[in-house]
């Protein structure tokens, strides 16, 4: 029993926070929104800077561990890139994603002239970006994808098994979402230690202390799990999807509470885009509503342990009945 | 017993809602979008309601207003802001700007506000807030030094809803070398009086929402002061009171939550059967939130001095207010993070979920909020 992520992993992340340090953090987010373009030049430059071209999560647990640590850093400053899917690109360079059965919404899908996508039962379809970015506070880069290699207006998948990058995908996620919002509980202790109400810093207030400690708690599981999970992916393959889609679901339960709190603990400066706190919130909402949402989610999540049963120390699932 | 509000209530819910239906156009989100037409429409909407003497229902007579029931006025808040407040920035100017001049301005400051603000026609903000006085709004340093018979101001304000399109401001200020509450003065100034500068503040809820406001050495008549000098915390007091209560955001909730079921009617089954869940408890806690109001009201009514049960109003509409926002984005799926007027709802469920994080921040924090209760619970030594 080992569930500390391999150095190697960790060494890269730090390598990682760096070089997006020195793209300005947050503000590479900022200057996107102002300036679309600027995605590709700048941020793909850091990333190849730091060898993340290398990377192939499907290749061997080191490579996934990495993957996810990174994915973790990007999280951390919103990077404005569509890093999980350049990860699990085809041997054309074409970049993969998870997308509704309904309209095909990629983030950042417009960086890419065409896309590997699958739904949640099942597809491998080419795809390309049929419109600009919806360019919405909430979802500057999401853009709508149709596909290429069959005929529009069906765009429902051919067969109907789930794709091999799929947990992948979902896990990764999940990492670029425990990210954002381990960065926004660390904004969140800074702040209450610096902003002084009724002649103290309002960390001394008990009642803050507690949100920031069940914020903490929330976080250090989701770390877990995501940990857990990607050994998962290794360990016990025929599980993947439930297992991702478990760590997608609890990734979303904590964010949106996590996200909330620290929020909240911002006062009005919460919701100014001034503070890096307000951004994070705002460029994170595709990767918790895309593919799908909690609600989806755990309704995918029942069918499945359901159908395969879900790891524990006791059987569940059909195979327990 | 009897929750009905009434006969009255109800023609008046009727006569706004078919005048909503002509005068705002279906698409409308308010007045502080990036379309300047956004907010002609609402002040076009302020005087034609002024006009139809709907604007002031709920004044008493003597000041030109209706003389219309504390229910008239829950009605009016609703409607308003159940689609999306088309009175736009007038409605503080309403809400409590005016009621405040009532309680405490001078002949002369009736005169000159109180039938512009029925008119419909002027805009007010309201500078409270500081860079280091949130919460603790006692600890606000902007200050009014004496000159001649009249003062100068000097400081900033944060956070000023709509200072950038407002005529007017209420301002508090410090005169004197009172501390906290005391030496806290309230002053009604021209936003375009020499030495005061605007400038917006970028924020979730859009760009002409939030401000921060400078004053350099404003110079003003002693007739600015509303309320006697070192009075103002009573005026804030008032106005908090008033903002409490102001804001029916149960309304919008439970409008958007009827208009997305009906345009998910076909499709219903095929939400996820715990969204179907959570919607249900949505509508449950959106009638919560409002029975709560009217308790309010209803307290108000009969004149007793309702701390405690306006902050538990307000704690549980600003959480079903984040709460359906999650429900409805949730519903609408991926469709969720689309602005605009060709998004669900004409772009309400986005719009909506921005604004409600900031819910349980405006106008005093949830957490302030909660202060009150438990002090009530516990008692003033807690
Ligand atoms: C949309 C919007 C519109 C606004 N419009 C106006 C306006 O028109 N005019 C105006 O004057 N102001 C306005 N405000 C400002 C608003 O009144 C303040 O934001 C609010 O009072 C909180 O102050 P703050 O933002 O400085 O947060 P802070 O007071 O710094 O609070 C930060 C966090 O600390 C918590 N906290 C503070 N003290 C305690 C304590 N003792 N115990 C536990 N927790 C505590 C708070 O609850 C919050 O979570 C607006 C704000 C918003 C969001």
């Amino acid at each position: 029993m080992n569930p500390v992520l391999p150095t190697e992993a960790i060494e890269f992340a730090a390598t990682a926070a760096k070089a997006f340090a020195a793209l300005g953090g947050v503000d590479a987010a900022r200057r996107a929104e102002e300036e679309p373009a600027r995605r590709e030049g700048e941020v793909t430059a850091a990333l190849a800077a730091i060898g993340a071209g290398d990377l192939d999560p499907r290749a061997n647990p080191d490579s996934l561990a990495a993957a996810a640590a990174l994915c973790e850093t990007a999280g951390t400053v919103a990077l404005p890139f569509p890093l999980v899917g350049t990860l699990l690109r085809d041997s054309q360079q074409r970049p993969f994603a998870v997308v509704p059965e309904g309209l095909w919404r990629v983030d950042h899908g417009d960086l890419f002239p065409q896309w590997r996508v699958a739904s949640l039962t099942g597809g491998d379809t080419i795809a390309a970006a049929n419109a600009a970015p919806l360019g919405s506070r909430l979802g500057p880069f999401v853009t709508d994808l149709h596909a290429l290699d069959r005929p529009t207006g069906d765009p429902r998948p051919l067969d109907a098994t789930p794709h091999p990058d799929l947990a992948i995908h979902l896990t990764l996620t999940a990492w670029h979402i425990l990210g954002t919002t381990g960065r926004a509980l660390e904004l969140a202790v800074e702040h209450v230690q610096g902003r002084v109400q009724f002649g103290k810093p309002i960390a001394a207030f008990q009642s803050v202390q507690f949100q920031l400690a069940d914020c903490s708690v929330a976080l250090a599981g989701l770390r877990e799990l995501a940990c857990f999970t990607l050994w998962r992916l290794t360990a016990a393959p025929d599980d993947a999807l439930t297992d991702a889609l478990a760590l997608r679901l609890h990734a979303i339960d904590v964010a949106r509470t996590v996200l909330r709190t620290t929020q909240q603990l911002h006062g009005a400066a919460g919701v100014c885009d001034e503070y890096d706190i307000c951004v994070l919130i705002r460029l994170v909402q595709p990767a918790l509503r895309l593919p799908w949402g909690a609600e989806r989610t755990t309704e995918a999540l029942a069918e499945a342990i359901a159908r395969h049963g879900f790891e524990g120390l006791f059987p569940h699932g059909l195979a327990s009945r | 017993m009897d929750f009905d509000l009434g006969e009255q209530a109800a023609t008046l819910r009727t006569r706004l809602r078919a005048l909503i239906a002509t005068a705002i156009p279906e698409d409308y989100l308010g007045a502080f979008t990036n379309d300047p037409a956004d907010l002609d429409v609402a002040q076009q909407f302020c005087q034609r309601l002024a006009h139809e003497g709907l604007l002031t229902i709920a004044w008493p007579t003597r000041y030109g207003g209706g003389g219309g029931s504390m229910w008239d006025q829950t009605v009016v808040r609703e409607e308003m802001w159940a689609h999306h407040e088309p009175r736009g920035a007038q409605y503080m100017g309403l809400n409590w700007v005016g009621p405040a001049i009532m309680a405490y301005g001078t002949e002369a400051q009736k005169q000159q506000h109180l039938s512009a603000i029925a008119a419909g026609t002027v805009i007010w903000c309201q500078g409270f807030s500081e860079p280091d006085a949130g919460s603790d709004l006692a600890s606000l340093t902007t200050r009014a030094s004496v000159d001649g018979d009249g003062y100068r101001i000097s400081g900033q304000k944060i956070w000023t809803s709509y200072a950038g399109m407002a005529q007017w401001c209420v301002l508090a200020a410090r005169v004197g070398s009172g501390e906290r509450h005391e030496g806290i003065t309230m002053f009604l100034l021209p936003m375009d009086a020499p030495g005061i500068t605007v400038r917006p503040i970028r924020s979730m809820l859009g760009y002409h929402h939030l401000n921060e406001v400078f004053f350099d050495d404003v110079a003003v008549g002693p007739d600015a002061v509303l309320g006697g000098v070192g009075e103002g915390w009573a005026v804030i007091r008032q106005a908090l009171a008033h903002e409490r209560v102001g804001i029916a955001r149960y309304a919008r909730c439970e409008r958007l939550l009827s208009a997305l079921g009906a345009a998910l009617a076909p499709h219903w089954h095929d939400l996820p059967a715990s969204l179907q869940g959570q919607w249900a408890k949505a509508l449950v806690q959106v009638r919560v939130a409002r029975l709560l109001a009217y308790r309010t009201v209803h307290a108000q009514a009969t004149g007793e001095v309702p701390d405690v049960l306006a902050s538990s109003a307000r704690i549980a509409v600003t959480q079903c207010d984040q709460a359906v926002a999650e429900v409805l984005c949730q519903a609408v799926e991926e469709r969720a993070l689309e602005a605009g007027p060709t998004a669900p709802l004409y772009g309400a469920i986005e719009d909506h979920w921005r604004y409600a994080q900031a819910a349980t921040v405006a106008s005093g924090t949830i957490e302030v909020q909660r202060m009150i209760v438990a002090k009530a619970l516990l008692g003033p030594r807690a």
